[in-house]
């Protein structure tokens, strides 16, 4: 067995709190993750980024300190505090120097444990949010993701961006960030993870005296694992902005969940297709043979509920209806025709070989272990990874390409000047013009 | 298996081990052993950038470094990514205003064959007229969305065009629009020819590797290779601006913003130190002055004093931009006013002892952050190399940062951020017939 897979010691808390600890001793870090096992997919209806707000309104007081004095006292040693919503699981983390790890393990406690919720922090944080969202209208890759997620998943749960947006800012209210906080953080559903240079038994030691007694609030909310009912139809949709000289594109579909078992053959079909860089075959065909983007990829987002997989690029604007086109070819040709073997075996050898690297620092290890304890990948993940990658067959891969690609279903959107590209876009079939 | 591992944060050494080497054709190789991932980091630092071209060809060294991925006399177009890329390999490459760079994040036993494709194509690239166009094509669209579609991409152009009127930072690395449409695949080639050789080349190779086993591959393949001895060194100096400049542009935007720049001193000169550690005072953090005053009441969406800190410091004097994004509503005037205000206290005043205390722990902590990856330790070592000629100053980096007082902070925040050494540039929200009006954006 590869010595530098590390080994994910664990214990649970008198209150329920499960601890992940992994010793990493190349540099003096430390990274602290608490993570609450619900995310934006929680957030109330119609009131999109209540998730990502309760989390930041963690940090804007305790009730010990200010938001200022937090901030000071943090800094000081060098840390960085970050809390975000994100899909499935909302995550508080602080990172800093290891020979500050008594103070680090006490402030992320305090952090998540004993919020004040000052009231008067809250119109501030509405005001900071308000002007980041017009700001984010600026650009164009930015808006075209977050109104492909409103398009194509509609009301659905994962269908706002995790901020938030323009139009449901003023609903939301301090009490939702305080109910959301008393629901969703409990102990039964969240996990302490810790990566860095100490050992387990220093880490068990003080996350005990810090965390034994926590039990948080709950129930939890159910956590949510259906497809919507609903999706937007398959088409054309394009949203006019004159003043861009390029048009963002956006093809999607519906994915799997994370928990799915065509996980690994697709993971590797799909890096065949858009994930694999210049060894991907949308690559190939738009950026190398046609010179008509800098890059495209394509990505299946797993999470507990099937996400969506999306196809994602750009090229200037009097190009887009031949870059659609020539996508929807890249795609249908993967299903009808397959891969090929060699292909199969250098997707498989990229994963294998890649993968040390994504255990090369603390960040990196504790994003493992907040994924393999969020999806229950289960402890052996790490160790028999490469195993699982490698046994993918050929015929496997077939069949999960043929199952889960589904080039009739694509949502296409296109954010770009209608006058440069509209017309090109309707010669491949109707198109729907959306604000 | 659990290995007996070193948990003590107190016994740690953040120098790192650097062996260095040259080869008879003037290759300069640093070896940095760390043997706890079976990876290694292979770098390639060419020392030509943008700086080194001229009005007409602006852009040519990006669209080079687009180029040396297009085949050589035994591989076809994108095969060198594809090839390292099935071996496990991270493959890119970047190109800044001072060097390019070109980095295979591989497993330990590739090494070779990483070594072996890298001499390839510096000795039998084979370029042809349809791969330059596609290519160009692609830059084009990269120019797009990098500068002409981006938010700020062209304010910033335009503060670099006003500040700099003779030294080449004036133009941006990805070149202007005109010129990528003009240039030819002869150009590109006799720049091939002037500065991509082993004489004007410094390898990295950091992470599991031996020194000499590492040197003797270097050897094999890249020593073959002959030089016709470095470049002639380009000495260009921008002269000292002599009052402020300002400039406008107008585009379809949410927020009005301003960008400042000021200049400052290249990586070489002892005040990077001081100034490094005055632009985290200013807005490094939530505890930050900028962020207090500006961020956190919602004033601006962003105010930030950026600097890029050794040793992505470059070579030349570079400036020390503010930016300031009005949140929706605020009157841009009043922010400029009320951010030259923060600047003269701080003139005044100087900074508090715990201020720069802070400022020097976060720059300890980032280091120690960073050391954890090969990529940025070998980083570290080739770019201090190829601007300074001195790769050991990487571990003197911390000691720099920590000599720095407060009597010197604050008197570069004095010396640099003068009215007279600035320029400003205000970005104008339009409405899109307003912006049609205007003519094309390139």
């Amino acid at each position: 067995m590869a010595e530098y897979i590390p080994e994910i010691q664990q214990a649970v808390l008198p209150g329920g709190l499960r601890l992940l600890g992994v010793e990493y001793d190349r540099v003096p870090w430390l990274s602290l993750t608490f993570m609450a096992k619900r995310g934006a997919e929680a957030d109330p209806p119609a009131k999109g980024g209540v998730a990502d707000w309760t989390a930041e309104f963690l940090t804007l007081g305790t009730q010990k300190r200010t938001q200022l004095q937090l901030a000071t006292d943090i800094e000081a040693r060098g840390a960085a505090l970050s809390a975000r919503g994100g899909w499935d699981a909302t995550l508080v983390s602080l990172e800093g120097l290891a020979e500050d790890l008594p103070e680090l393990m006490a402030t992320l406690a305090e952090v998540v444990q004993t919020p004040a919720f000052p009231e008067e922090e809250f119109p501030l944080l509405k005001d900071r949010r308000a002007a980041e969202l017009a700001h984010l209208l600026d650009d164009p890759r930015e808006m075209a993701n977050r109104r492909f997620t409103r398009l194509f998943f509609k009301d659905a749960p994962y269908g706002h961006p995790v901020t938030g947006d323009l139009e449901t800012l003023e609903a939301i209210g301090l009490e939702d960030l305080q109910n959301f906080y008393h629901r969703e953080y409990t102990a039964g559903d969240s996990t302490l993870v810790v990566v860095g240079m100490a050992p387990f038994a220093r880490m068990q030691e003080e996350a005990g005296r810090l965390w034994g007694g926590w039990q948080g609030g709950g129930p939890a909310s159910a956590p949510y694992t259906q497809a919507p009912e609903k999706l937007c139809s398959s088409g054309l949709y394009l949203l006019d902005r004159p003043d861009l000289t390029q048009s963002e594109i956006r093809l999607g579909h519906l994915g799997l969940p994370r928990s799915h078992p065509d996980y690994y053959p697709l993971r590797l079909v799909n890096y065949i297709l858009g994930e694999g860089g210049f060894s991907s075959r949308l690559m190939t065909r738009i950026r190398s043979d046609l010179g008509c983007t800098y890059g495209i990829r394509s990505t299946f987002h797993f999470r507990r509920a099937p996400g969506p997989f999306v196809i994602s690029t750009f090229t200037p604007a009097a190009q887009t209806g031949l870059v659609v086109k020539e996508i929807k070819g890249v795609v249908r040709e993967v299903l009808e025709k397959g891969i090929t073997e060699q292909e199969l075996a250098e997707a498989q050898s990229y994963f294998v070989g890649h993968f040390p690297l994504g255990l090369e620092t603390p960040r990196h290890l504790g994003s493992r272990v907040v994924s393999m304890d969020l999806y229950d990948l289960g402890w052996d993940y790490l160790r028999r990874y490469r195993e699982r990658i490698q046994e993918v067959t050929l015929t496997a891969a077939q069949a999960a390409a043929r199952k889960h690609l589904q080039p009739e279903a694509l949502v296409t959107l296109v954010v770009g000047p209608a006058a440069q590209c509209a017309k090109d876009l309707e010669a491949l079939g109707a198109m729907e013009i959306i604000d | 298996m659990t290995l007996a591992r070193q948990l003590d944060p107190g016994a740690w050494q953040p120098e790192m081990e650097i062996v260095p080497y040259r080869l008879d054709n003037g290759l300069n190789l640093f070896v940095l052993p760390d043997h706890r991932v079976p990876m290694v980091s292979l770098q390639l630092h060419y020392h030509v950038g943008s700086r080194f071209e001229l009005q007409g060809i602006t852009g040519i060294s990006h669209l080079f470094e687009h180029l040396m991925f297009r085949g050589s006399e035994t591989l076809g177009p994108e095969e060198f990514s594809r090839i390292l890329q099935a071996k496990g390999g991270e493959i890119n490459a970047f190109t800044t205003r001072d060097h390019t760079s070109y980095f295979e994040n591989l497993p330990t036993e590739h090494l070779e064959l990483g070594l072996k494709l890298e001499a390839d194509r510096l000795a039998n690239l084979k370029l042809n007229e349809d791969n330059f166009q596609t290519e160009r094509q692609v830059v084009i669209s990269e120019r797009k969305l990098r500068s002409v579609d981006s938010p700020f991409g062209l304010v910033l152009e335009q503060l670099f065009a006003a500040a700099f009127t003779q030294h080449p930072y004036q133009w941006p690395v990805i070149g202007w629009d005109q010129d990528l449409k003009r240039m030819s695949l002869r150009e590109c080639l006799s720049y091939y020819q002037t500065y991509y050789h082993p004489g004007n080349l410094t390898v990295v190779i950091a992470g599991d590797a031996k020194p000499d086993a590492a040197r003797d591959l270097v050897d094999r393949h890249l020593g073959k290779i002959p030089s016709p001895g470095p470049p002639r060194p380009l000495i260009v100096q921008e002269p000292p601006q002599r009052g402020e400049r300002r400039a406008v542009l107008k585009k379809v935007a949410q927020v009005e913003a301003l960008f400042a720049g000021f200049h400052i001193v290249g990586l070489d000169h002892p005040d990077i130190y001081p100034l490094s550690l005055l632009a985290i005072i200013l807005s490094g953090g939530k505890s930050s002055r900028f962020y207090q005053e500006f961020v956190r009441p919602g004033r601006a969406v962003e105010m930030e004093a950026e600097i890029a800190p050794p040793p992505w410091t470059s070579e030349d004097p570079d400036l020390m931009v503010l930016t300031a994004i009005a949140a929706p509503g605020q009157p841009l005037p009043q922010l400029e006013e009320d951010l030259w205000a923060a600047v003269a206290r701080l003139q005044k005043d100087g900074v508090q002892p715990g201020e720069l205390a802070r400022a020097q722990k976060l720059l300890r902590a980032q280091a120690a952050r960073g050391l954890a990856q090969n990529f940025y330790r070998g980083l570290l070592v080739g770019l201090f190399q190829m601007k300074t000629g001195d790769a050991s100053r990487v571990n003197q980096l911390l000691k720099l940062y920590e000599a720095v007082t407060l009597e010197d902070v604050h008197r570069v925040a004095r010396t640099y951020l003068q009215e007279d050494n600035r320029t400003v540039v205000t970005l104008k929200p339009v409405s899109p017939a307003e912006s049609q009006a205007l003519g094309e954006m390139v």
